[in-house]
């Protein structure tokens, strides 16, 4: 067990490492000399010793690992730069657009929860009911919707057909009703069909015949037992899910204006704003690193056995 | 297994919408009955004639053809992409789960680095770099996801390794190489192909949401989320020049979808992935 935590700590900081060293390497393949640019932008008419002169003050004359140690050294001081764009720092930037992101991704975690644990453990307990493949069906369907469609569908009929919603409507929880029902439709379609599967493969462990044969009631050996058990792999997908959302989240803030950090990164990145871009992508790496450490000590808590079945992938 | 296959209704519905986009696709300038591209502003938002049978949008060009050259551009981007992905998966893959030990950890490592960027935002930052462009969306994509195939194969070739027939070609004295082309390769296949197949319908979607968020063509390009793009400005007005590409991108994916899931539940009824 401490073996494995170690093993996953050391990990860790190497995978820290390695996305601090791509995300810099990604914004550092431009063609474009940044020094020039930053001059181009600030002054009217750069001379060549003007932009000699911000090269040195900006340290880009230093050789590339330098660049890097420096970029980090700042990162950690949670400085990460000023965006060309607003002209405040990357960091405030960030910080002002998260909340709304976050707000959106949780009430589409929210749907996702409650919809496909009951959904797939019924539909997989009535294995080839009419349930069960009007289930299939739909679930086939919200894997292939482009979710930007979804959106301008949910739109023409819950705002334009159907007044429900307010086309554009700021501020309350309930304008983010409609975009977080556009995040959750995809994800919670993919997790009905992985979960589905493995509650049946989990029906047919003999551990199900022996509960059954203790007398234990089929409610309490799906609801318990089964469901405990099917629950890890669903886990992980389900904290990788919560990182790539707020990453995701940029089509839906597109399609319903909500004025989030996708939107905030696609506006950087129509605009070159080469600080922003950097840092909003180190951002959601680190999320997407945290969230599976989440999901790591939820399934190490619900199911210790399992640690050795990973352990065994890393011997 | 083919006759399986072809006794599968899912399977086959699947195999007819795949076949269908593709007729489509290659024929697409003997089906369309106008050019995509002509712009003719008199006769903006026309609705259904003879002449222009889904009507013509917001620069009074031809829906129908304009979707029709769609398919081009949605299969003619995520085949390649995906042939790509699937190669360098494989390769990768096989590799780590054959030699193991230390590199495949190396490897493993290498995974989680790249799995903590969601494709967008690799697409996003190169973007960003290097501006616009299909071929860098196209390395965006390569990029991002092909720790995403070779951890999958990786899993799969090793499940294989691990069976005794391998064993026994490696004491009849088959070379490592022999064994991965000749052995792990063809019976990792099958599940290699459940993959891919499910794996196209993501990417159609991804490259779609892509060019819907106006990265990667030029505008004016008949492909469907660059259409959906511009038609969003008529929305309210004209929610029809909305909902034709984006059924097209549905059927598309659920076609690949379908034959994806069939072919997986046949192969591996009780498998998880992992």
């Amino acid at each position: 067990m401490f073996t494995y935590i170690r093993k996953r700590l050391i990990s860790l900081v190497i995978v820290l490492f390695g996305i601090t060293v791509l995300s810099f390497l990604l914004s550092n393949i431009s063609p474009v000399d940044p020094a020039e640019a930053y001059a181009s932008r600030v002054l009217k008419n750069p001379t060549p010793e003007k932009i000699e002169e911000i090269r040195l003050e900006m340290g880009l004359n230093l050789p590339l690992y330098q660049q890097y140690i420096n970029w980090i050294g700042n990162c950690l001081k949670g400085d990460l730069g000023t965006s060309l764009l607003t002209k405040n720092p990357v960091s405030y930037d960030i910080a002002q657009k998260m909340p709304a992101t976050i707000q959106l991704v949780a009430l589409a975690l929210f749907f996702i929860v409650i919809s496909f644990i009951p959904i797939s453990v019924i539909s997989a307990v009535r294995k080839n009911s009419l349930f069960d493949h009007f289930v299939k069906g739909v679930s086939i369907l919200g894997i292939s919707i482009p979710s930007f469609w979804l959106g301008f569908l949910l739109l023409l009929i819950f705002a334009v057909t159907f007044p429900i919603f307010e086309v554009v409507d700021y501020g309350n929880i309930r304008s983010l009703i409609l975009p977080a029902l556009v995040l959750a439709i995809p994800a919670a379609s993919s997790f009905i069909r992985l979960f589905r599967a493995t509650v049946l493969s989990n029906l047919n462990k003999d551990y199900v015949v022996y509960a059954k044969a203790r007398g234990i009631s089929t409610n309490r050996i799906v609801w318990g037992h089964v469901l405990k058990n099917s629950l890890p792999p669903i886990v992980t997908l389900f904290f990788q899910n919560l990182g790539y959302m707020l990453a995701g989240s940029a089509v839906v803030e597109s399609v319903f204006s909500l004025k989030g950090i996708g939107l905030h990164l696609l506006n950087a990145v129509m605009a070159r704003d080469l600080p922003t871009i950097n840092g909003c992508v180190l951002i959601i790496a680190l999320i997407f690193v945290f969230c599976s450490i989440l999901a790591d000590g939820i399934n190490m808590v619900l199911n210790p056995r399992m640690i050795e079945r990973e352990e065994a992938l890393y011997e | 297994m083919n006759k399986a296959l072809l006794k599968n209704k899912q399977a086959l519905i699947g195999l007819g919408l795949m076949l269908f986009v593709s007729m489509i696709a290659v024929f697409a300038p003997f089906i369309a009955p106008n050019d995509p591209n002509q712009i003719d502003t008199l006769n903006k938002f026309l609705h259904v004639s003879p002449a222009y049978p889904l009507g013509t949008d917001q620069l009074g060009r031809c829906v129908l053809s304009r979707l029709i050259f769609g398919a081009r551009y949605s299969l003619g981007i995520a085949v390649p992409t995906l042939l790509a992905l699937g190669t360098i998966g494989l390769a990768f893959g096989t590799a780590a789960a054959y030699i193991g030990g230390r590199l495949e950890r190396v490897f493993l490592i290498v995974c989680d680095i790249f799995m903590a960027f969601p494709p967008l935002v690799i697409v996003l930052s190169l973007v960003g770099a290097l501006g616009q462009g299909i071929e860098i969306i196209l390395t965006a994509v390569i990029f991002s996801m092909w720790v995403w195939y070779a951890k999958v194969l990786r899993t799969y070739a090793r499940i294989e390794k691990a069976k005794d027939y391998i064993l026994a070609s490696k004491i009849a004295g088959c070379s490592g190489l022999r064994i991965v082309f000749y052995h792990i390769i063809p019976n990792i296949l099958p599940q290699c192909i459940v993959i891919l197949s499910t794996g196209i319908a993501s990417l159609i979607l991804m490259v779609s949401g892509f060019s819907f968020l106006g990265l990667g063509f030029e505008a004016g390009t008949p492909e469907w989320g660059a259409m959906l793009n511009q038609a969003r400005s008529s929305f309210y007005a004209h929610p029809r020049l909305v909902v034709y590409p984006g059924l097209c991108i549905l059927i598309t994916a659920a076609g690949f979808n379908l034959f994806g899931e069939a072919l997986r539940d046949m192969i591996s009824p009780e498998e998880v992935s992992e």
